[in-house]
């Protein structure tokens, strides 16, 4: 009992510890220096074709608390199929500059969705999500990019942060039944990305009117 | 001893705590929209919850989370109700000016649109 408890203790205390890390080049994102972000629906790579609405929809509220204006993502997704831009790859091929003047727009961030599935095994079943983000400028300049992958296995809690090993238990009973629910490994990869991670976009106006 | 864990944990929990999203009210925006996602007939219920979420948020005189006059006013042009569009369009637009653009051009879109009782003349 005591050793669990100290070792709750010394999670809290490494729980937001910085590593020896490598900082990003933030250069040519400060030199854009977006006050808006426009998301667009994401490329999806994986079996799961409802996948990138929910990755739409766990992507506004990490960007818009960091400071910046997120233009609305299911607004977007409408505006963009009444142009007959229905898949995410179509998207991406359309040229940035067009698109971030369409929507008035300073930056877009493309999210590819490489892996999102459950490996079912008898003993363990193991979560996988893994995006790649990009983001540009509504110049094309590339400013940002980042992959996540996250993968949550109830037997194995061996990777992932201490934050994921205290998360597991919510999505514990979800992995138990047949279809598991995504959302937490995803809202934990878009976080880590833009938030909470070692290399976290800079704070957006907003974020910084706040703390002046 | 117990309390002693709960104590820790709730402590490893929030050991993130000073980073915690907390600029604006965003109600289960997120959630309600992934579920509208996995089921269509959902989408009444981000309706009536966002504008039940944004409501709370202008009596407590804050200023209410980027894109969300926007999303409620797409959910009423999808229903056809284009006055209420209008209205949650135009407050994107003055609440956000990042939003100008997008806004006006969306205002602009159901104006150049005829009535329904244009159409049945």
């Amino acid at each position: 009992m005591k050793k669990l408890s100290s070792i709750l203790f010394a999670l809290a205390l490494t729980g937001c510890a910085t590593q020896n890390i490598t900082k990003k080049d933030f250069t040519a994102f400060q030199t854009a220096a977006p006050r808006s972000i426009l998301i667009v629906p994401a490329v999806n790579h994986s079996l799961d074709v409802d996948a990138p609405n929910y990755v739409l929809s766990a992507l506004p509220i990490p960007l818009a608390e960091k400071g910046y204006y997120v233009f609305p993502v299911n607004t977007t997704k409408v505006v963009l199929e009444q142009e007959g831009l229905y898949e995410g790859d179509l998207v991406q091929q359309q040229n940035p500059q067009a698109l971030a003047k369409l929507f008035g727009a300073d930056a877009i961030l493309y999210v590819t969705i490489n892996r999102w599935d459950a490996q079912y095994a008898v003993i363990a079943t193991t979560v996988t999500v893994d995006f790649d983000y990009r983001m540009v400028s509504k110049d094309g300049v590339e400013i940002f990019k980042e992959n996540k992958k996250l993968q949550y296995s109830p037997q194995n809690n061996g990777a992932g942060s201490p934050l994921a090993k205290l998360i597991t238990a919510a999505i514990n009973a979800a992995v138990a039944r047949s279809k598991p629910n995504y959302m937490p490994l995803t809202r934990m990869a878009n976080n880590d990305v833009f938030v909470t991670g070692k290399n976290p976009i800079p704070d957006g106006p907003y974020k910084l009117n706040e703390t002046n | 001893m117990k309390k002693y864990i709960i104590f820790a944990m709730a402590l490893a929990l929030s050991a993130c705590a000073t980073k915690k999203q907390d600029m604006y009210q965003w109600g289960s925006y997120d959630g309600l929209l992934y579920e509208a996602y996995k089921d269509p007939s959902k989408v009444e219920d981000l309706r009536v919850k966002l504008e039940a979420q944004i409501a709370a948020t202008e009596s407590a005189k804050q200023k209410v989370a980027p894109g969300l006059y926007a999303e409620l006013g797409t959910i009423y042009l999808q229903i056809g109700a284009k006055e209420k569009a209008l209205a949650y369009y135009k407050l994107e637009r003055s609440t956000w000016p990042e939003s100008q653009t997008l806004m006006t051009s969306m205002i602009a879109n159901i104006e150049r649109r005829p009535t329904k009782e244009e159409v049945k003349q």
